[in-house]
Parts: structure tokens; sequence; C-alpha cells
């Protein structure tokens, strides 16, 4: 009996290709806001249901969605900053009340998802919940399409975030309000805007990744939360002071989730397949002990 | 059902929810409010008391009441009940006896939750903590689906009837104990805050490095706020299960997380009058949504209960940007220019 299987591979390189998308947002709003943005599980749901929707409707490829849910998301990650986030920066408000807020955030577009599906359900007859797209998607040297969509997709768009936090005057003001907002506000950087173009790009990579899983695994209007722990673990593992660490922590933690699971479940007994859940929770954990700062802060030592 | 009838049934709901709810809030006041623990995973203490009851609960009626069986008493938990509810009924001492024994583990169950979580939340930041506990906070649920002799897997249990000699009064006594408890620990809350671990805590909580040098042990008073809270948390979920008579491992984050921190938000942190303020609106507000929601059923076409999330949603923002000290105000207990300066330098 083979212990690690292809499709377990490939189930692992797409699942963390999509976490690994989802933990950059955490990480880059971590970095900029100081706040951990419990909205991200939301994001994503828009992001799955904008490409379901779309593809349901108007246009039987699933891809389409893609770039649709990167504006789209991007854009209720704006209304989270400009209605909510930045009324309570100007008042000075504590980092729990910004964190509560996100939550609260997160609580409304549950709300929002969840009317939708029952609007798509009961108005235009369609199933909403636990459904999938991967029937519609290709199949390349024998693979699912989504596979190398997902890891292009990451590789892409790391690619091109690292050349506009670098090579950009646009980056290097966002990089200079992350590092020192007082300073750059001094110097003429529009702080507020900076952080704003920061909501957009990691609500927009939120909804990419979204827009990627019906293709990977059935959706619901709680998909979003399901997968909260992990990408808040994978940016977490991969350290919230680097923004890349995020996909050396996405790719880490679908390697012990996926992988991990299965050869347990092998060994051990199906059961264990059980409490996959907990998978993450213990990978934080242990992380949380051993490098608290996650493994990008392992080397860099940084007073606080 | 007569009107009056409705309306006493509506009421008598409603006050086993606040009581449920208070205990709840003045848990997590007593860590966020008072120690500045931001504690966004008490579900964890509250499903871990809920638990425990529904698991132990019926084995232990069994063993206590000598009753004689071969069942098992979560497989066939109807069957077994059905031989343990009448002796019950029948003994108010012994139910009462019963009760407290399944508060106390209830209560211990929470603590021990308390225990868990304090391990990071001594040693992380309040961000890094905040996210631990979110995450952690439904990690019963997936136990209590996956381990079927805790509470039965997906389906759940049903528990004594620990209010059965009460006959048709029997929601009604139930209601009078949750609120009678929910009384007891209100004053002795508010008497805790008085005394000088609670001005300690709230000393830490606004500045941690004063209270050091003045030679606080931070770690053991930040634990035993944890402590005490989840041990409230789990005497809630314990006496919910108790009342409702049943438990399925559906604890939410949403109902025992959420919610609460609205209504210390709401009420205002930091002080007992302003979480009871809190729990009052909030409670009643929500129980006539659920029950005028009938009156939608049909008039839209979605589920009305997602409506009750972005009303709920939007009056926490509101709240957080134009009032986040909530109605009632914490008093201090210091002059107030002493602590701006204080302010100031952290």
């Amino acid at each position: 009996m083979e212990l690690v299987t292809l499709s377990t591979i490939v189930g692992w390189l797409t699942y963390s290709a999509l976490l690994s998308l989802m933990a950059l947002g955490v990480t880059l709003l971590y970095r900029t806001t100081k706040v951990a943005n419990f909205a991200h599980a939301s994001f994503v749901t828009v992001g799955a249901y904008v490409a379901y929707t779309l593809t349901i409707t108007l246009s039987p490829n699933p891809y389409v969605g893609v770039p649709v849910a990167f504006v789209l998301v991007g854009v209720v990650a704006l209304l989270l900053f400009y209605t909510v986030l930045e009324p309570m920066r100007r008042r000075n408000s504590s980092t729990v009340m910004l964190m509560i807020a996100t939550l609260t955030f997160d609580i409304i577009m549950l709300g929002v998802m969840n009317i939708h599906a029952d609007f798509l359900t009961n108005v235009y007859v369609v199933p909403s919940r636990n459904v999938l797209l991967s029937g519609s998607d290709f199949k390349f040297m024998g693979q699912p399409g989504i596979l190398f969509v997902a890891l292009g997709t990451l590789a892409l768009c790391s690619a091109a975030l690292y050349l506009l936090l670098n090579f950009t005057t646009l980056g290097i003001a966002l990089r200079a309000s992350m590092e020192n907002p007082s300073l750059s506000e001094a110097i003429g950087i529009n702080v507020s805007m900076m952080l704003a173009v920061s909501w957009f790009i990691a609500g927009g990579l939120a909804g990419i990744a979204g827009a990627l899983i019906p293709l990977w695994t059935e959706i619901n209007p709680n998909i979003g939360t399901l997968l909260l722990a992990s990408m808040f673990c994978a940016s977490i593992v991969g350290g919230l002071e680097q923004i890349y660490g995020a996909v050396l922590g996405g790719l880490l933690l679908g390697l012990v989730d996926i992988v991990g699971t299965s050869v347990l479940a092998s060994l051990v007994g199906p059961w264990v397949a059980f409490y996959e859940p907990v998978i993450p929770l213990l990978v934080l954990s242990a992380t949380l002990i051993i490098a608290p700062r996650g493994l990008a802060g392992v080397r860099v030592r940084r007073g606080r | 059902m007569t009107p009056l009838d409705q309306v006493i049934l509506f009421v008598v709901d409603l006050l086993a929810l606040l009581a449920v709810y208070l205990i709840i809030n003045i848990g997590l006041n007593m860590q966020q409010g008072i120690a500045g623990i931001p504690n966004f995973g008490i579900v964890f203490a509250v499903a871990g008391g809920a638990y425990i009851t529904g698991g132990l609960s019926t084995r232990l009626a069994v063993s206590l009441l000598g009753v004689r069986t071969n069942l098992d008493p979560i497989f066939n938990n109807v069957a077994v009940l059905a031989s343990v509810n009448p002796i019950l009924r029948s003994q108010p001492l012994t139910a009462i006896v019963l009760l407290i024994l399944f508060l106390m583990i209830g209560g211990m169950a929470g603590a021990l939750m308390g225990l868990i979580s304090s391990a990071p939340a001594i040693r992380l930041r309040e961000d890094y903590l905040a996210i631990t506990l979110l995450a952690f906070g439904e990690v019963l649920n997936v136990i209590g689906i996956g381990y079927k002799p805790l509470i039965g897997g997906p389906i759940g249990v049903n528990v004594p009837d620990i209010f059965g000699w009460a006959g048709e009064y029997r929601f009604y006594l139930g209601t009078l104990v949750l609120l009678l408890v929910a009384i007891a620990i209100f004053a002795f809350a508010g008497y805790i805050i008085k005394t000088p671990f609670g001005r300690t805590l709230k000393a830490i909580r606004d500045n941690e490095i004063v209270a050091r040098s003045l030679g606080k042990n931070i770690t053991q008073y930040r634990t035993s706020a944890i402590l005490f809270g989840s041990l409230l948390c789990g005497i809630a979920g314990s006496l919910w299960v108790l009342y409702s008579g049943a438990v399925t491992p559906t604890y939410a984050r949403f109902d025992w997380t959420f919610l609460p921190w609205l209504m210390i938000l709401l009420g205002g942190m930091g002080n007992n009058r302003g979480v009871f303020v809190g729990s009052l609106i909030f409670v009643t507000l929500n129980k006539l949504i659920i029950y005028y929601k009938f009156e939608f059923v049909g008039i839209l076409p979605f589920d009305i209960v997602w409506l009750n999330y972005l009303l709920l949603g939007i009056i926490t923002i509101l709240i957080l940007i134009y009032r986040p000290e909530g109605i009632v105000q914490e008093k201090w207990t210091a002059p107030k220019q002493n602590l701006s300066a204080a302010d100031k330098s952290t």
C-alpha cells in the first residue's frame, strides 16, 4: 500500500496555493494596519460566490469569475476600511476594538452571503449550498486544471506583489507607511490612501483564492469561516512580520494538513481524518511555543 | 393558549436566556473588561461546561441513583432516562443535590478549558492571543461530533430532567434557579472587582509595567482572571444544558462568543452594571426579533435569521465607532488627570 498517492500531492499543492494567497493578504494587512483581519473569512466566501454565480448565470468557464472576484472583493475590503476601520482609526480605537470590528464585519457579510445563497435557491431555483464547479474544469496531463492555475496564480501574485513593493513609487510609499506611519506622513505620503491600497490588494487576493475554491472543494456560505483558522495559522507559521512568510506557511500547513492526515489515516485508521480541523490548531500551538514570531522570524530578531 | 399565557411564556424564556448570558458576560468582562485579556474564544469554556454536563450527567445519575440497567447511558440515552427521570421527579431533594453536583462539574470543566487557554494567554501579545483563542474556540465541536461516547456524536444527547419535579411548572422553576445562580454570581463578581485582587487586575490592564514594578505577579493574576471567567462560562454552559434538557455539538462562535462580546460592548466594559444593562437590552431585542420573525416568513425570499446577523452587526459597528465606551461607563477609582498622564506613558 502506497502511503502518499499522487492525488494526495495534487490536493496538497492546490490547497497550499489557495491558502498561501489568503495568508498573503492576512500578513499584508497585519503589517500595514496592525490588525488581525477576521473579515478575511468572508472575503474568501464572497470570492467563491462571485465565481459560482457568474459561472451558472453568464459563462460556462469557471475561470471567468477570477478577475471579477479580484475587483469585487477588493471593493468589499475598501468598504470595510472606509466605513468602519478608518473612522475608528481616527478616533484612536484600540487594537482589540479594531479586531472586534473586523469580526463584526465578518458576521454581517456572513448574513449577506447566506441571503445571496437563499436568493439563488428561492428565486433562480439553482442549488447554492454544497456546490462545486470542478465539473467544468479542464484537464492537463491527466490532472485537474485547478492545480496548475492555483500554483500559477500564487507565483504570479507573489511576483507582482514583490515587484510592486520593491520597484514602484507606490510600493516604496506603501512600505514606508508600514515601517513608520508618522514619519511617512511628515514627508507627504498619504498614509490613509496607502492603507486603502493594501486593503484593496489583500481583499483582491482573498477574492482570487475564493474564486478558485469551488474548483477544488464544495462551497457553502461559511466556507471562509471554516478556513479562517487555517489561513491565520499559515500566516503566523510564516511569521506575521514577513510578507512572503505567508507562502512558506501555506505550503507547510498544507503539507501537514493534507499529506499528514492521509498518512496518519492509512497508518492508524480512517477515523483520524475526522479530526482534520484540529491539525492547523496543533501546528499553530507548536509554532507559537517553538518560534513565536513564525518561521521567517527565526533568524531575523527584531526588538519590539 | 391565551395572550397572557403567551406573554408569560415569552418572559420566562427571556429571563432564562438573560440569566445564562449574564453569567457568561460577567465571565467575559472579568477577562476583557477587568483584566484586559481579549478572549475571543469563550465558546471554548461554555462548550466545555455544556458537553461535560451532557456526557457525565446521565452516567452519574445512573450510578448515584442506583438504577439497574445494562443499557449505555449515551447510546441508549432515551431508554436510560426513562428510568432515571421518574426517580428524580419523586425526589426533589436528590434532584437539587444532583443539580449542584452538575454545576460544580460544569464549572470545573470551564475552568479546565480556561487553564488550557491561559497557556498562550500569559505569554502572547494581544493580537496573537486573539487569533489563537478565536481559532481554538470551536475545537470542542470537532471532538463532540467525532468522539461519540462524549455526547453521542452529531445528534447529541438528552440530560436528566433536574427540574422535572415541578411538573407543569418545570420551566418556571428552571428559570428561577437560573436567575438565582446569576444573581449570586453577579453579586460575587461585584465583590471580587472591589477587592484588592480586582483592583490589581485593573492596574495590570491599565499599566502592566507599573503593576510589575510594584511587585505584582502579572502571570499569576492574569491566569486567575482567565480561570475565574472560564469557570463562570462553564457553569453557564452547564445551566443552559440542564434547562433546555439536551445538548448537541453545535456551540458556535456567533452565539457564544460574538453575542457576549456585543453585549458587554453595548453595556460598557469593566463594570458589572454595564454588563447587566447590555445583556438585558440585547437579549430582549434578540428575543423580539426571533419572536416576530415568523411574521415575515413567505414575504422575503430568504431566511429571516440572516437579517438578524445584519442588524446586530450594524448595531455593533455603530457602537464601536460612536460610543466605544458603552452605555454605562466604568467609574474610575483614581482621579482622572493622574490616569490620563499614566495613559500617555504607555
